[in-house]
Order: C-alpha cells, then sequence, then structure tokens
C-alpha cells in the first residue's frame, strides 16, 4: 500500500495487503468443497441452487437426485405450502428458468391452485420467468455501488455483450440486468453473476472477468 | 477484525474472526470458544437466559432498535403450541453489508446463537430466512450447519441437555419486503412476502399461526457472548440506553470502506477520518447517511457533530437504523442519488396498500423530471406533500421509509435542486 490509496483486487474482496488470503479462502470454496446434488442434509437442502451454466429448459424436474432434495426439504416444515420457495429454487436450477409449464408442475407436486402459484412466483425477483444467457450478470446499481460508478460498470457488461438490459447476447452468452442493492456495498461495484459475487469491479475489469467466464465457466 | 482492513479502534466481539478461515469449521469454532454460550445457557432455566439478555440492554440491530430481551419476554411461557425463532438473515437495506460477513466468515456463532434464543424462547425450530443471492454464504452456513448436526450440537438432543431443536437454512428469493418481519413469515410459509396487519404480533400469532421470535443476525450474535460473560460486561460500551458494540457498515467514497465493530457512541467524523482513513482522493465531506436509504441524510455540520447511537443520531436528526454509513463527498450528485433510492422503492413495493404503490413511483417520477432538467419549483412542495401522505397510511414503513431522504435533501441541499429546475427552465427558454 501506498499514499492511503487501498490495493484492490479486482474480482472479490479479497488481499488489500493487511489480510494474506486466497480467493477460494474468501469465498469460503475451500470449507463448502463439492456439494452433493441431493443436498447433503435436511437442513441445508434448501440452501441451493446453484444457477448452473448450464441451463436445460426441457429436462425432467425433481428426478435422480432433485427427488431426493425435494423429499428432504418437505420434512423441513410443517405444511408443503411452506416448501414452495425452495422447491421453486429446484426448478429454476435444473431448467435455468420458471416457465408457466414449471409453475403448473409445482403446483401439482405441492396440491396448491395453479393461480396461487403463479402469483407466489411472479412476486419474487430472482425467479427468471423466461430463459436467461449462460452467464447472467446482475449488477447493483443501488446507492453505494452508484456512488463509486456503477452506471459505468453497468454500461461496461452491456458494451461488451453488445446487448440491452435484460437481453441475451446473440451467442447466449451474457444476460446483463440492473440489480438491487447486494449487500456488497463496502467493495462497490458488486456484481452478482450466476451464484459468485464479484466486488470492487471496475469497468476496467469487465473484459476480463468476461474472458475469465467463458473460459473457466466462473 | 475489520476485513478487508484493519483498524486498532474497534472492540470486536462479533466481528473478531472476520477473515480467518479457520473459523468456519466446527473445530477452528470451538477452539475460539463458539458454543461456551450456549453450553452455559443450557445449565440455565430459560427466563434466566432471558433476564441475562434484558439486562444486557441489548437492542435490535436490524433497524429499529427494540429491546432484544423484552420481545423475547413477550413469549408465552408454556407449550401448548409450537414455538419458532425465526432469524432474519435477508439483509437487503442499501448500505447494509454486515450480516453476510458474520454468516460466510463466522457461521458456528450464528447456529449457537439461534439455538441459545430458541431454548430461550422454548422454540424447537430455528429458521434462517437467508437472502437468496447469498448462494455462496448460504452454502457456508449450510456446510456448518451439517456439521453442527454431525456433532450432536443440534437435533433430538442439543449438546447432551435432553432440549430438542431444529435449525433449517431457508432460502428466499429476492424481495426486499422479506426483510419486514411480517413479510418475512408469510414468504417462509410460501405466500407472496407481503407484510400482516398487526395485532396479532408475532409472538402471539406468527409464521404458521404459533407465536414466533424474530431476530436480526447480528441481534443473536451477541447474545451467546452476553450469556458467557454476564449483563454488566456488555454494558461496559455505549451508553445507558445505547449499550454494546455495533457493527459499522461504512461505504462510499472514503479510502477504507469495509464493517468495523465499535462501542456506541462512536463520533461519526472519528470513523470517517480515523477509522476509515479518510475521504476518498482528500475531497471534502458533503453528507452522510448513518442508517441506511431509510433514514434522513445529514450535512456535513450535523456528521461532524454526530455521535454513532439510538440517541446521538436521532438528535442529530436521522436515525442510526442498522449502521450503514454511507458518505458521500463533494463530488456527489444529491438529487440522482435520491431519485436513485426512490427507484428502489417503487421496485421493492409490494403493491398492497395505494399510498406506497402509487407514492413510491410517483417520487420517483418527480425526481427523474427534476434531475432531467424538466422540474419546476412546485415539485419540490408535492414531494413534501406527497412524501408526508406516504407516513403511517399503510401496513408496513417501506412507504414511510421514502419520506426522510427525499424531505431532509430537500431542506439540507435546496440549492442542488434549484440549480436543476432553473438550468432547465433557461435550456426550455431558448
Amino acid at each position: 500500500m501506498s499514499g492511503g490509496v487501498p490495493y484492490r483486487n479486482p474480482g472479490w474482496a479479497g488481499n488489500t495487503g493487511e489480510f494474506q488470503l486466497s480467493e477460494a479462502q474468501v469465498r469460503g470454496d475451500d470449507f463448502v468443497g463439492t456439494r452433493p446434488l441431493a443436498g447433503g442434509h435436511a437442513s441445508g437442502s434448501a440452501s441451493y441452487p446453484y444457477m448452473l451454466e448450464e441451463k436445460r429448459p426441457d429436462a425432467p424436474l425433481f428426478e435422480g437426485p432433485y427427488q431426493e432434495r425435494l423429499d428432504k426439504i418437505l420434512t423441513r416444515y410443517p405444511d408443503r405450502r411452506a416448501a414452495l420457495l425452495p422447491v421453486l429454487n429446484l426448478a429454476q436450477e435444473v431448467r435455468g428458468h420458471v416457465s408457466p409449464e414449471t409453475m403448473d408442475r409445482v403446483a401439482e407436486l405441492l396440491e396448491l391452485p395453479r393461480a396461487y402459484v403463479r402469483g407466489v412466483a411472479t412476486f419474487y425477483t430472482m425467479y427468471n420467468r423466461k430463459p436467461v444467457g449462460r452467464f447472467l450478470i446482475q449488477v447493483c446499481t443501488n446507492i453505494s455501488c452508484n456512488l463509486c460508478g456503477a452506471d459505468d460498470v453497468m454500461d461496461a457488461f452491456l458494451r461488451y455483450a453488445n446487448t440491452e438490459p435484460g437481453e441475451t447476447s446473440a451467442e447466449g452468452d451474457f444476460t446483463v440486468v440492473e440489480a438491487e442493492c447486494l449487500a456488497g456495498c463496502g467493495f462497490p461495484t458488486c456484481v452478482q453473476i450466476n451464484s459468485r459475487y464479484y466486488e470492487n469491479v471496475q469497468p476496467v475489469d469487465v473484459p476480463k472477468i468476461c474472458e475469465r467466464l467463458r473460459a473457466q465457466g466462473r | 477484525m475489520a476485513y478487508p482492513y484493519a483498524s486498532d479502534r474497534e472492540v470486536r466481539v462479533i466481528s473478531e474472526y472476520f477473515g480467518d478461515p479457520e473459523a468456519r469449521t466446527l473445530d477452528g469454532a470451538k477452539r475460539r470458544g463458539r458454543y461456551k454460550g450456549l453450553e452455559k445457557a443450557l445449565s440455565m432455566s430459560p427466563d434466566e437466559v432471558v433476564e441475562v439478555v434484558k439486562a444486557s440492554g441489548l437492542r435490535g440491530r436490524g433497524g429499529a432498535g427494540f429491546p432484544t430481551g423484552l420481545k423475547w419476554s413477550f413469549m408465552p411461557k408454556n407449550h401448548d403450541k409450537p414455538h419458532y425463532l425465526c432469524c432474519n438473515a435477508d439483509e437487503s437495506e442499501p448500505g447494509t453489508f454486515k450480516d453476510r460477513e458474520l454468516m460466510r466468515w463466522d457461521p458456528h456463532q450464528l447456529i449457537e446463537a439461534c439455538l441459545l434464543a430458541s431454548y430461550a424462547i422454548r422454540a424447537r425450530h430455528a429458521y434462517i430466512y437467508c437472502r437468496g443471492e447469498f448462494f455462496e454464504t448460504n452454502q457456508v452456513l449450510a456446510k456448518a450447519v451439517e456439521e453442527a448436526y454431525a456433532d450432536g450440537i443440534i437435533g433430538a438432543d442439543v449438546m447432551g441437555s435432553g432440549q430438542e431443536i431444529d435449525v433449517t437454512v431457508h432460502v428466499g428469493a429476492g424481495a426486499y419486503i422479506c426483510g419486514e418481519e411480517t413479510g418475512l413469515m408469510n414468504s417462509l410459509e410460501g405466500r407472496r412476502g407481503e407484510p400482516r396487519t398487526k395485532p396479532p404480533f408475532p409472538a402471539a400469532a406468527g409464521v404458521f399461526g404459533m407465536p414466533t421470535t424474530v431476530n436480526n443476525v447480528e441481534t443473536l450474535c451477541a447474545t451467546p457472548h452476553i450469556v458467557v460473560h454476564g449483563a454488566e460486561w456488555y454494558r461496559q460500551w455505549g451508553s445507558q440506553k445505547s449499550p454494546g458494540t455495533k457493527l459499522f457498515c461504512v461505504s462510499g467514497h472514503v479510502n477504507k470502506p469495509g464493517n468495523y465493530e465499535l462501542a456506541l457512541g462512536f463520533p461519526l467524523i472519528e470513523l470517517i477520518e480515523d477509522v476509515c482513513g479518510g475521504m476518498r482522493d482528500g475531497n471534502a465531506l458533503k453528507a452522510v447517511i448513518p442508517g441506511g436509504s431509510s433514514v434522513a441524510i445529514m450535512d456535513a455540520d450535523e456528521a461532524r457533530r454526530c455521535a454513532l447511537d439510538y440517541e446521538g443520531v436521532a438528535a442529530c436528526g436521522s436515525m442510526l437504523g442498522c449502521a450503514s454509513v454511507i458518505v458521500m463527498d463533494e463530488t456527489t450528485d444529491i438529487v440522482k442519488q435520491v431519485r436513485r433510492m426512490a427507484a428502489f422503492y417503487a421496485h421493492e413495493s409490494c403493491g398492497q396498500c395505494t399510498p406506497c404503490r402509487e407514492g413510491t413511483s410517483w417520487v420517483t417520477k418527480i425526481l427523474r423530471r427534476i434531475e432531467e432538467g424538466r422540474g419546476t419549483e412546485e415539485d419540490l412542495d408535492t414531494l413534501i406533500e406527497l412524501t408526508t401522505q406516504m407516513v403511517g397510511t399503510t401496513i408496513c414503513v417501506l412507504s414511510d421509509s421514502v419520506a426522510p431522504p427525499v424531505q431532509s435533501s430537500i431542506s439540507k441541499f435546496r440549492d442542488e435542486y434549484l440549480a436543476l429546475i432553473r438550468r432547465g427552465e433557461r435550456v426550455g427558454a431558448a
């Protein structure tokens, strides 16, 4: 560090020169390891999804490990309705978005009216109601990030992906959207890409991040 | 530690192991003193635990500042119905990023606290309602919960005490309003996260219609330390009415933003100048939002004399809220930032109550008009009248939250609004 200017580590709120940590340590990857698709212990089986890079809009829902996870989720609540959000999360993990057909299937499974499930699913912003690209890029433009140039970061992602807000780039790789506060305000600009947070992002970092995504999937 | 920057002005009670990856593992957590508070609590009666927390004066860290022990004491003292604890980890107030750090660095501290609180309020099941966007954090927490189950800390026989308590990590799906306690309960039940009218209060009829206590992550995390060391120990920091330590989330135009745990009552200006390494590029301080986007903006003079506790911030015309200190320097466009906050509320309004659904979007439209140079001076009066009508007329306080930033910015930075309006008039005339 020199002149009181903090050392930046783009991509994650990491090494500032005062802590010596690897990216895996900061993210907790070294502790969590690879989680089983079946969800591990029932207590945490609702804590997914991964928001997978590969999205399979026609994949069967709730089969194999996903069926196991569903069964575990149902043991954690006194009624089936309470499992609605975790089950919709599960459906989105498999298919990448929640279509009206998916909502109907979930309604049937949880013995809830179809209109009710649609009402709930459309209330929450995290359910993608149409397919998104391999990488869903959500740029926080709320106050703390905005003060530090989030609008420019948003523009940089749009320029790189050559797309409009909410739309998917032509080759299907990137969907860029504006997000509300992601609770990473100390490390602006905070960007969520699929499951991961990228912090301290500045416009100059955007091409590097996108190239890394294409090459490594994260 | 004040990850990612350290400061020796801190009092590290709940943030001691930020930046220490070993604290996440069960072994590492135990070596660092985790589960000692729970062990001690289990040797006491539930009412004795409530009394200790009450005596400590701990106040809710989610924004409202309600005394935690008192809240716990509202729960029925029998087992006629199942009781529930909900931990509010749906952190989404703009400017706030403390609960995510607490969960991702020290998950066992929160698990211990959930078990301790469940025991005190006679709950058999604690739900940790986590924000959906926190995928990485939720995985860390879920893994830690699994470890605690495998070790017999959670489950049918909590640490060999004969108590049965379950903990479930529940994940939301992106809605600010689910951070409101009754909205959270509706969401947990699988409904739209629309707040409920009170009464009935959660302690009488909460989640699944049963007695429920909802506590913020940071509030809960303080309780094991209070039980281990005693109420007087906790009162060595802060004041009579605002005892203890608090995480301050500092963001915006400072050199070293981050979470800093300080004794309540810490001078705001020292937080900015000393702890956070001063203003970015040596710029002058213009304004501070001391408690997240829902509170009044302070100008530089107010910020210079403000002490950071519930009473001190109120004396400067704002609220401590969840202590999310957003610092703005002289380059800041206040009108743009207020418009951005208003747009946030318009996006997050659940739409149940007309003053909020209509008001938030009209406030945003008027601010946008002013920002683009198409406003008039009467628009400022309209904004004040409109936001005044949005206070106290709805089920929850989301609508009320729009008034402080809008009204305080108009009264303290009126010149900036007028400059935009005048410039627009000149361009229009030409």
